[in-house]
């Protein structure tokens, strides 16, 4: 075989390879979206019919207006007896996932960019122990610490409030934000920093005007990490939200999920939307993840 | 070194400080008794004109009729206040354990049977007997069943929510398919109608049970199919709720053995094993198998026109065996003791919330009937049976005559205890063993007796 | 150090004193709440390993000593459960590592699909892992699973497979729906790794005529052994702490097959109400944990420290 169709026949390869992943990694998600606009009674035939035969927005209509779809409705009875009511709320369950989420990232920016920059470049008292205290604090398994979290946001009287979810995020996604930004903070050189230094700025200063400009992508990447895992967070968001005014979106959609009225359709277009804000923030990020994450582990 | 002297004894500072700052915030430990919260009682003259606001936590199913039900009861009550809060149902039991714990038990809330007697021994339960007794003025409307699921310690806790009844089902057009006209009488003649169903090619696994670890409705249907082959109670428990069922040829020998025999025939969905509620009414609904057990309430779902091929012919059989009795549950509307430690212009409302929830108002049940009416909930008040709104409704999917003779020889779930929880999640992966063959029969029933007596014990 | 240099310079006091105060200022914010959130609740979970504690009885908790890890220890579900945790661990890190490196290595090169590659790989992270999980189990269902359905349809199977319903599968299950979920992750950590190797090194290896796969071996893997490290660590606590998706796929069934370690201290706690014994296993886990990683560490790490650079 010359090398030429070796090379060809290997480039098919790869590519065929790479097709078969990509359709692992969006196929359910692409099921999902399908589903969403598929009739209940079509999506349990056997075997499904991969395209929907009648795709229809009425699941949609109902999240968004309330109107009923018509194969709900039940002949002589009321009708919004047979359909899950709490499919309703999902706008404003994700809606509070957002909120969360987004203050949880302000926040890890701000406070994370801080701590990370003085782990990484002074040296004081206890610094070590700081900081593997602060890695070490993540260790337990959350289980065990549920109840005791409840009580003390309790205590602040803080139950079902925004607040509440934020500060619990903020203790779960802050130790990585800060081990992560001290790791890419090393990776930087101090030679500029030095130079403003001597100009008589003040440490502060030089994080500000010097090093956060070069630090960029790795922000953008502790940005992200702190986004998806408030935005997913499930165990203490169903602990401590009580009502719709904070309830987000795992927990709404696992509620729905558990109750005899939900139907796949249903639950589809809950996942579907839910969807959303991430991968737009995925598809966003994509570029200055891969480069943020290429500076921090170089291990200097 | 001296360094690592530093080191430590600067970690130890920070501790003692953070600690002592932690400690004088006055973090209330979880096992402070919540009794410490009673306050003295307002002085009710010159509250009167003050709503009370008492907070409601539900499990999150139909919240758009339970709120609509609290603002017509604020109509008739404008001086109590009723803030809605909700868990899903899958998490209601273990965030409301987790509350209790921090002592933050809200006044009102919904109970249920198999949850009854755990959290009535920990006190996170009042009894409204003791506070209301004209409470027991409904004992007499009540199934037995459901009155015995709200009893604990000879006093009432709840007024039922809805109560229901765990049910045999088949899809008769199928059943016709394979030439039989009328529901299997017997286990054999499941096993026998089973076998000419898969045989015909008409369903490949004519059982599904939802049996997933999962599932807290497994253990309902188990008891109920050892229920249905046992005449009496002590089916599974005496009256000292000591283990009766571990010995060979019980009800609850039969039904594992049954169960696993059925599985290596490949009569009974092996997926059942991972099969919840959702997925079972689906896998029905699309016409894989044609026998299953289910709470009533599914019914309504099960026959949904539009909801596939089989809609409207799903009927209710009575629970085959010798006697035909089932399992009956109830949950129910409860009190905390937080509602006493409000005061009692508190626990007027509470008295006004319970009674327009769960009893009758101007004579009617008019909220257990509205549940029935629009959601197709079963309910425990059995004069609700002769109501023509409730016939014409029950009727769109199911027979009525059926669901009251089933309804009749319904019981409480025996050994309902403390621990009945904890037991019932060990059950549920020994049984999966029986049927799997990891273990014999009679060794998942020594298991189950032996935990048990290991759990009383405690 | 620079500190120094700058100290020597004459200043007011004030500014040398905010030098002083400046690290423990800037990390104060956080230690603050860090230390609201664990100092007290892990002090807590330590001192209630040690009484009885069932959440039942509110104000009967005598001291046990070690009772708790006993009980927990010798309870009927230790040892299995251990076992189906070790499988589950080692089969996803496994898993997902060599998944992750596949997809790095497939988006590392030129080909056609590469970009499209890049652009979806993010996409199961986005996924909170109760909806990953529903998801999954739906996919698999054995009577209207999409699976199946496609299985079906082009003929490989005969009949549908109840895939969450045999152990062994249950298990092969859950370890492709944790690929899945976290391999997004791990490949991005490997792009990243693989975009920092100099081409020079690669040019270098195949003037002295090595094989692909020998560069692979000799100049890839080696310099891709700090991600190795972090990706190993971060998804073996991954791995063993999963709960969401095995509470929503598989309930730790059948018969328990499924049932990982972390899941029974959640079921001590809320199921059994025994906070002594779930919060015992839990400080087990914990320490299993550290173990590990402390292993890892010794394994893996290279020669420079990773924390204080």
């Amino acid at each position: 075989m010359n090398p030429k169709t070796k090379e060809s026949l290997n480039k098919f390869f790869l590519n065929l390879l790479a097709l078969i992943l990509i359709i692992f990694i969006v196929g359910p998600l692409i099921w999902v979206a399908i589903a969403s606009i598929q009739g209940e009674g079509e999506l349990l035939s056997k075997p499904q019919r991969i395209f929907p035969e009648n795709p229809t927005l009425a699941n949609y209509n109902y999240v968004f207006t309330g109107k009923i779809p018509t194969s709900v409705e039940v002949k002589g009875q009321l009708v919004r007896s047979r359909i899950s009511q709490e499919a309703r709320l999902i706008p404003a369950a994700l809606k509070n996932s957002f909120i969360v989420a987004t203050a949880v990232m302000g926040i890890n920016l701000i406070f994370g960019t801080l701590g990370a920059y003085t782990f990484s470049r002074l040296r004081f008292r206890g610094k070590i122990v700081t900081f593997n205290f602060f890695l070490g604090s993540r260790l337990i398994p959350v289980i065990a610490v549920a109840i005791p979290y409840y009580v003390i946001i309790q205590t602040m009287g803080l139950l079902d409030t925004y607040l509440s979810l934020i500060l619990v995020y903020l203790v779960i996604t802050l130790p990585f934000t800060i081990w992560f930004l001290t790791l890419y903070f090393n990776g930087i050189p101090e030679d500029f920093e030095d130079a403003a230094l001597i100009d008589g700025c003040s440490r502060f200063q030089a994080l500000v005007r010097i090093v956060l400009p070069m630090a960029l992508p790795g922000l953008v990447a502790a940005a992200a990490f702190a986004f998806m895992a408030s935005y997913n967070e499930f165990l203490f968001a169903k602990f401590l939200t009580q009502s719709i005014a904070t309830q987000t979106g795992p927990v709404l959609i696992a509620a729905i999920a558990g109750n005899p009225d939900a139907s796949y359709t249903l639950i589809s277009v809950a996942i579907t939307l839910g969807l959303i804000p991430p991968i737009i923030l995925a598809l966003v990020l994509h570029r200055w993840l891969t480069e943020g994450l290429s500076t921090s582990i170089t291990f200097r | 070194m001296s360094k690592v002297n530093q080191r430590s004894i600067f970690l130890v500072f920070a501790l003692l400080l953070i600690a002592s700052l932690i400690v004088a915030c006055g973090a209330p430990a979880a096992e402070a008794p919540p009794a410490e919260e009673v306050e003295e009682p307002p002085p009710a003259e010159e509250e009167a004109a003050e709503p009370v606001s008492l907070d409601f936590v539900v499990w999150a199913y139909g919240l758009d009729v339970i709120q609509d039900n609290i603002n017509n009861f604020q109509t008739a009550n404008p001086n109590c206040e009723i803030n809605l809060q909700n868990y899903g149902w899958l998490d209601y039991h273990d965030t409301m354990v987790g509350r209790f714990a921090a002592g933050d038990p809200p006044p009102l809330l919904y109970g249920s049977d198999h949850w009854l007697q755990e959290w009535g021994s920990a006190g996170w339960l009042d009894s409204i007997s003791d506070n209301f007794p004209q409470v027991l003025d409904y004992d007499d409307e009540l199934a037995p069943y459901a009155l015995q699921g709200m009893t604990y310690e000879d006093e009432i806790y709840g007024l039922s929510y809805y109560a229901d009844t765990i049910d045999f089902v088949y899809n008769e057009e199928q059943l016709a398919e394979a030439g039989f006209d009328s529901p299997p009488e017997s286990w054999q003649d499941v096993w026998d109608m089973s076998v000419a169903l898969k045989e015909q090619g008409i369903t490949d696994y004519p059982l599904i049970l939802a049996f997933s670890q999962e599932e807290g409705a497994s253990i309902e249907a188990m008891i109920s199919m050892i229920y249905g082959r046992h005449q009496g109670s002590g089916a599974l428990f005496d009256e000292n709720n000591n283990p009766t069922f571990n010995s060979e040829g019980t009800a609850a020998y039969e039904a594992i053995e049954w169960l696993r025999e059925a599985y290596e025939a490949e009569l009974f969905d092996p997926a059942s094993l991972t099969t919840a509620e959702l997925d079972q009414v689906a896998s029905m609904q699309a016409g894989a198998h044609t026998f299953t057990i289910l709470p009533q309430y599914n019914m309504a779902a099960l026959n949904l026109p539009d909801s596939g091929d089989y809609a409207g012919s799903f009927m209710i059989g009575l629970m085959p065996g010798d006697s035909h009795a089932t399992v009956g549950y109830v949950r129910f509307y409860a009190m905390t003791p937080e509602a006493e430690n409000m005061g009692p212009a508190a626990m007027d409302c509470a008295w006004k919330f319970l009674e327009y929830f769960g009893g009758k108002t101007d004579n009617e049940y008019t909220v257990v009937k509205r549940w029935a009416v629009e959601n197709g909930l079963g309910f425990a008040q059995l004069p609700l049976f002769e109501d023509p709104d409730v016939q014409e409704a029950f009727g769109q999917w199911g027979d009525v005559d059926v669901i009251a003779a089933q309804a009749e020889l319904a019981r409480a779930k025996e050994g309902l205890t403390p621990w009945f929880g904890t037991w019932d999640v060990f059950t549920r992966a020994e049984i999966h063993k029986a049927i799997l063959g990891q273990q014999s029969t009679m060794d998942t029933l020594n298991n189950m007796a032996d935990y048990w007596n290991e759990l009383a014990t405690q | 150090m620079t500190q120094q240099q700058v100290a020597a310079k004459p200043k007011r006091n004030w500014a040398i004193l905010s030098q002083r105060i400046y690290p423990y200022l800037s990390i104060l914010p956080v230690a603050i709440v860090i230390a609201l959130f664990a100092i007290y609740p892990i002090l807590h979970a330590v001192r209630m390993s040690f009484y009885q504690y069932i959440l039942t009885r509110p104000n009967v908790h005598p001291f046990v000593g070690l009772g708790n890890f006993v009980n927990v220890i010798t309870s009927y579900y230790f040892k299995e459960s251990i076992q189906v945790t070790g499988i589950y661990t080692a089969a996803s890190v496994v898993g997902v590592i060599v998944y992750g490196l596949g997809v790095a290595l497939l988006m590392n090169t030129k080909i056609r699909l590469s970009t499209p590659l890049k652009l979806v790989i993010l996409l199961p992270w986005a996924l909170p892992a109760v909806v990953s999980g529903l998801l999954w189990k739906w996919i698999l269902n054995s009577d209207f699973g999409i699976l199946n359905g496609i299985l079906y349809s082009v003929g490989l199977i005969d009949n549908y497979i109840p895939f969450l319903a045999i152990p062994s599968l249950a298990k092969a299950s859950l370890v492709m729906a944790f690929i899945w979920k976290e391999g997004p992750l791990v490949a991005i950590f490997f792009l990243a790794g693989l975009q920092l190797i100099p081409h020079e090194l690669y040019e270098a290896a195949r003037i002295d005529g090595g094989t692909s796969w020998k560069i692979f071996r000799n100049v890839t893997l080696p310099l891709l052994r700090p991600v190795f490290l972090v990706v190993i660590v971060y998804e073996t606590m991954t791995a063993i702490l999963t709960f969401d998706t095995i509470y929503v796929m598989t309930g730790g069934g059948p018969a328990n097959s499924t049932a990982l370690i972390s899941w029974f201290a959640y079921a001590e706690i809320f199921k059994s109400l025994n906070l002594g014994n779930g919060v015992a296993l839990a400080i087990i886990i914990a320490m299993i944990t550290l173990v590990l990683i402390i292993l890892y560490l010794r394994v893996l790490r290279t020669e420079e420290s990773t924390v204080t650079g």
